[in-house]
């Protein structure tokens, strides 16, 4: 990621009040999650699985702070349980960001089911998401994630990719 | 030992805590034993999910005292979450695990703990929680209560509790949602904050 990507991400999440950050890092937003350790406004919790992550930032969203789940879209796949028992089982909203491995481009044999699972599980659970391609986007599309999220007590996500995360 | 008489001690010793607990029958034996704080706690969380919540909670709230409820077979879940909990330190939060050796709301099957090898409280201090420990008796339990809630850094106590339900005791409905809205609203009240608040327009 290029630093003004990286600027841009940081932007839209405290633009969104976020103030907590669980993550399982990736390569695609490698220069992503030292800026965030680095940031004075946003504490970052690193965890051994997304889903865990994910059960965190429930826990965040009771406290009335607001949190971001910043993973590769593999974690998806690991979230799915507390996911789907979180937010169609209680309305507790968890808003993901996630790398976009396996969209066109994808040079790794590995990544290719992450591109082929990605939007079919979103669907599956009913989560809006967006796949944000350009920069200028980036800061918008994390502010609307927290809105739809907190509007309708349910998970969102925005997936970063082209020439964000290359 | 009874996970109900275990309740019943704990229960005792809580008013401000915020306390969040696994699905099962320790929903109902909750309700019971710890009256007074049903707006406090959020119940029937799933299986892997009540300790992260709590640390969560604990992450946001941190001069709130959390406490998880969660179990052998919610624990075994996701153990990761004990690593998290030994880099993280949160100074908040105490966990207590009901370990009775079984997916009791199942019927009963054995977990992993039932053979006599796996020790959770063994795991936690590998995991970075030094102070995680196994109580197998009423006092030692409450002993451990005391300390855990006093404590400034994470607190584990893994309760040996038998595979029974409390006899006859009231069954509290539950809804994930109005669980839900029960906790954030008493959350709110207590911290004079906002969690769900009106939309733009109504």
């Amino acid at each position: 990621m290029q630093q003004s990507a990286v600027d841009a991400v940081i932007r839209g999440l405290k633009r969104a009040g976020v103030s907590i950050v669980c993550y399982l890092p990736d390569s695609l937003f490698k220069e992503l999650y030292p800026a965030l350790d680095a940031d004075p406004d946003i504490r970052t919790i690193r965890v051994t699985n997304e889903g865990e992550g994910a059960a965190i930032c429930g826990g965040v969203f009771l406290s009335g702070k607001r949190a971001a789940l910043v993973m590769e879209n593999s974690g998806l796949r690991a979230s799915v349980e507390p996911l789907a028992r979180m937010g169609l089982g209680a309305g507790i909203p968890v808003v993901m960001l996630m790398s976009y491995r396996g969209d066109m481009g994808e040079n790794n044999w590995w990544a290719v089911p992450h591109g082929v699972t990605m939007e079919p599980v979103l669907q599956a659970l009913r989560i809006p998401y967006v796949v944000e391609r350009e920069e200028a986007r980036i800061e918008q599309a994390i502010v609307d994630a927290y809105e739809l999220a907190y509007a309708s007590y349910y998970h969102t996500a925005v997936a970063l990719s082209g020439s964000i995360v290359r | 030992m009874k996970r109900f008489d275990c309740m019943t001690k704990l229960a005792a010793m809580l008013s401000d805590e915020l306390v969040i607990l696994s699905l099962g029958a320790s929903v109902d034996e909750w309700y019971n034993a710890a009256p007074h704080m049903r707006a406090a706690s959020l119940f029937q969380q799933q299986l892997g999910c009540v300790t992260p919540q709590a640390f969560g909670l604990a992450a946001g709230l941190p001069d709130r005292r959390i406490v998880s409820l969660d179990t052998d077979g919610g624990m075994m879940f996701n153990l990761g979450i004990l690593a998290t909990l030994g880099n993280e330190q949160p100074k908040n939060l105490f966990v207590v695990v009901w370990d009775n050796e079984c997916y009791q709301s199942i019927g009963g099957p054995p977990t992993h703990t039932a053979f006599g090898r796996v020790d959770i409280a063994a795991i936690a201090r590998g995991a970075g929680v030094p102070h995680a420990y196994t109580a197998r008796t009423l006092e030692e339990f409450e002993d451990h209560c005391r300390k855990g809630l006093a404590a400034a850094e994470p607190y584990i106590v893994v309760a040996k509790v038998a595979g029974t339900v409390q006899p006859d005791i009231r069954r509290k409905h539950s809804d994930g949602r109005e669980d839900k809205y029960i906790f954030v609203r008493h959350v709110e009240a207590t911290e004079g904050i906002t969690i769900m608040g009106p939309s733009e327009h109504n």
